[in-house]
């Protein structure tokens, strides 16, 4: 099991960042997402808003990963859940693998929230718990998949937004 | 951005927009007047659902037609 953890700080208070965050697919940082659907969304009794998506990935296992787990599949689900605070300004979202979970667990966990001491910018702490299960081999895989992790965190952190941020006000026009 | 389902591209755009305006406009701004995008969503959901269903993708525990209902916590 591998977990891995960071935290980034962005210039940008915390709506700013949740309008740019609810839009961040497709981005080319990231291009193992290739579809997003909504499954569900409603609104709870405190006001939260509560999103459970689908999202269909392309892992981009090299060949020899592939040959070892002995699947041609590459497309995988993910179910993610979000939920968030508008009045407590906090963004929280959690995602699993819901296929290939004989071999792997993926599981994410990302939270937004104002800086602590400067509403004009915004926390994201991330983590996620890797687990390869019962073949060999299993450690260098779950390395593989941390370090596919923290380098689209790292990107994500520090461009994806970025790229976004400054064209929030614009209406959607692809998606 | 792609759907899991072809055939509804473009209802998810639809509703996509849709909510990214009320996201932002509305509920960002803790204003509870009413949701814009419900019919957009069910129209949207008959094709995600469809899709899943003949993927054979495992969803469980979901209610597909759920949109802007109040559900406790």
């Amino acid at each position: 099991m591998r977990v891995w953890s960071s935290e980034h700080v962005f210039g940008h208070p915390w709506d700013t960042v949740i309008k740019a965050a609810m839009r961040k697919y497709p981005n080319p940082m990231n291009p193992s997402v290739v579809g997003v659907d909504v499954l569900e969304r409603s609104v709870d009794s405190r006001g939260r808003l509560h999103s459970h998506r689908l999202l269909s990935t392309e892992w981009g296992l090299p060949g020899l990963v592939r040959a070892i787990l002995g699947t041609s599949r590459t497309l995988t689900y993910i179910r993610e859940h979000s939920i968030v605070d508008p009045v407590g300004k906090k963004m929280e979202l959690c995602s699993t693998n819901i296929t290939l979970t004989n071999w792997v667990s993926v599981s994410e966990r990302l939270v937004y929230t104002p800086h602590p001491e400067d509403p004009g910018r915004t926390v994201l702490t991330q983590e996620a718990v890797i687990t390869v299960k019962g073949i060999s081999l299993g450690s260098y895989l779950e390395s593989l998949m941390a370090n596919t992790i923290s380098s689209n965190a790292k990107k994500m952190g520090k461009e994806i937004l970025q790229i976004y941020l400054p064209n929030i006000t614009k209406p959607l026009t692809q998606q | 951005m792609n759907s899991v389902g072809e055939a509804c591209a473009d209802m998810k755009r639809e509703y996509d927009q849709c909510f990214s305006r009320w996201f932002a406009e509305k509920f960002l701004k803790a204003d509870c007047s009413g949701d814009p995008c419900t019919d957009l969503f069910k129209r949207y959901q008959q094709g995600v659902q469809k899709a899943i269903k003949e993927k054979e993708i495992p969803i469980e525990g979901l209610e597909f037609m759920g949109h802007g209902k109040e559900k406790p916590e």
